[in-house]
């Protein structure tokens, strides 16, 4: 059996009778880059809080790192670095004291302080107090602070939230360098499809408070294999003319699974022999947007 | 603890905490001063067996209700440190007990609170130094004045700090701090069993001992109902 990070059973949250977090059962492997992906209101930050033992589950287990989180909390937290929504800081203070503050907490050497800053290249302005800095500076340093402890795992709520592309980038290519460089294990949540697709190795998608998908981010990309649509004048016939089962009609196209080129000179030969007329033939590529969305019925927001 | 406490005061920085500290005792040592500078003759002739006790008397009245604005005010700063920059679930996400990070928070403003008497202590010698009431100083009833109030408001100090961390608005904690200061006022003419006579000093028994063991014990109650409470909550 595989060694599991992260592990919950059944977890569940309800606030005000409400079930904001239904039955979630996350199974993360050591060494991945977690994609946590859901629209906005769908429980990310809940379960996130749950996990940082921020918030109590109404019921269900939370495992990490092999042991139950209620009852190794501190031991838990010691090897978790954590970044929850907007990072917050100490605006009075600078970087390096902000820094310091956790520092202290954590017991560690001061010379990690500069180790992290330079990770996240902020070495430069760790003397300016954080009230000036921008978002992008900001939420570095937000990263330095979750990195400050050496975590073996880090959680990383909407990292990339506000940032502009190049910051964006600098954020995914940092978090695609730490489970090689120092064999982190990564939980990130987002609402973007695009931005978990270009770092995530294992992906979970939970939508309404259940999770909908949890799988390798291949065998997303799989679901998002091309396919063959045919224009003609009666769908419906040719629909059962085709005789597939995965033959579909939408809005007027027939649509087959994506099918070799000698397969589909042979469809196109049995509609045209059969007397019905092709206006087009097309192929479609369905993007893993659009499977997003379809995943979670559609309410998920771009 | 020590650790916990020192993270605080790097925190407070630049958060003008410390000016509020010295403030109340100066406050209260000036308006004394003035006081006396006016109606010398008065007042050294109502006390002139013993004007000592009668400087620290008069400025008991004072820095009762000084005590009990500063204690909300501080609390609130205290708190607020975390609940303006949104830091609690950073601060709670790390592997720290809610425990200690509510008592460290109870404890300096303690601490804080603790110095501000002191400075009161010191001050109130000074004045009377200067306003020339010799070196017979009681520094038995003196230290008492000073510290046992502190004492006798633990319950406060307990009960701002939790209302100030658990509920964001910070104007409801000082709402209540300006309230609790109005009635503190009229602490000397209520039962015995209001914690607001306490800080007087005030029982049927005339023991300061007492009002300052209730405070105490009180204290410690507040303090542990409000750590409970805190614990239990869900941080959002």
């Amino acid at each position: 059996m595989e060694k599991f990070m992260i592990q919950t059973k059944g977890l569940t949250k309800t606030f005000k009778k409400k079930k904001v977090v239904e039955n979630l059962d996350l199974q993360i492997k050591e060494g991945e880059i977690y994609g946590f992906l859901g629209p906005n209101g769908a429980g990310k930050s809940t379960t996130i809080r749950m996990l940082l033992g921020l918030a109590r589950p109404s019921s269900g287990t939370i495992e990490m790192f092999g042991k139950n989180l209620q009852d190794n909390k501190s031991f838990i937290l010691k090897k978790t670095g954590s970044l929850v929504e907007s990072p917050s800081y100490y605006g009075h203070l600078t970087a390096y004291e902000n820094l310091e503050v956790l520092r202290r907490l954590l017991e560690i050497p001061k010379s990690r302080i500069d180790e992290v800053l330079s990770i996240v290249r902020l070495n430069r302005e760790a003397k300016r107090p954080v009230k000036g800095f921008s978002l992008g500076m900001k939420q570095r340093l937000g990263i330095a602070a979750a990195m400050l402890g050496n975590p073996e795992l880090l959680i990383l709520d909407e990292p990339t939230n506000g940032l502009d592309p190049s910051g964006i980038h600098e954020i995914r290519e940092l978090i695609r360098s730490l489970p090689k460089e120092h064999g982190t294990t990564v939980l990130v949540s987002s609402h973007l499809l695009s931005e978990i697709d270009l770092m995530a190795t294992q992906l979970g998608i939970i939508a309404k408070g259940q999770l909908v998908f949890q799988n390798s981010i291949e065998e997303i990309r799989k679901k998002s294999m091309s396919r063959i649509g045919f224009h003609v004048n009666n769908p419906v016939e040719v629909k059962t003319l085709i005789n597939s089962s995965h033959a579909v009609n939408e809005e007027g196209i027939v649509y087959v699974d994506y099918l070799a080129d000698a397969k589909v000179a042979a469809m196109i030969d049995v509609i045209v022999s059969h007397k019905y007329e092709i206006y087009r033939v097309q192929e479609e590529k369905k993007s893993l947007e659009e499977i997003f969305l379809t995943i979670t019925n559609g309410e998920a927001s771009l | 603890m020590i650790r916990f406490l020192l993270i605080d005061t790097l925190k407070m920085k630049k958060k003008w905490v410390w000016f509020l500290v010295f403030l109340g005792p100066a406050g209260v040592v000036g308006l004394e001063a003035f006081n006396f500078l006016l109606r010398y003759e008065w007042l050294t002739k109502q006390y002139q067996d013993d004007l000592w006790g009668g400087l620290i008397d008069e400025s008991r009245l004072l820095a009762v209700p000084a005590l009990m604005m500063g204690l909300a005010i501080v609390a609130s700063i205290l708190a607020g440190i975390e609940h303006q920059t949104n830091s609690w679930k950073q601060v709670l996400a790390l592997p720290v007990s809610k425990c200690s990070v509510f008592t460290a928070k109870f404890m300096l403003l303690t601490f804080l609170l603790f110095i501000s008497c002191t400075c009161l202590g010191i001050g109130l010698i000074c004045l009377g130094m200067a306003l020339d009431f010799g070196t017979k100083i009681p520094f038995e009833y003196l230290l008492k004045i000073s510290y046992y109030p502190l004492l006798a408001a633990l319950p406060f100090a307990a009960l701002h700090t939790w209302l100030s961390i658990v509920v964001k608005n910070q104007a409801i904690a000082l709402t209540c701090g300006i309230v609790g200061t109005i009635l503190s006022l009229y602490g000397v003419i209520m039962p015995d069993w209001v914690p607001y006579k306490w800080l007087f000093l005030e029982n049927s028994w005339g023991k300061f001992e007492y009002s300052a063991t209730a405070g105490v014990l009180t204290g410690l109650l507040v303090y542990l109902v409000g750590l409970l409470d805190f614990s239990r909550r869900d941080v959002l």
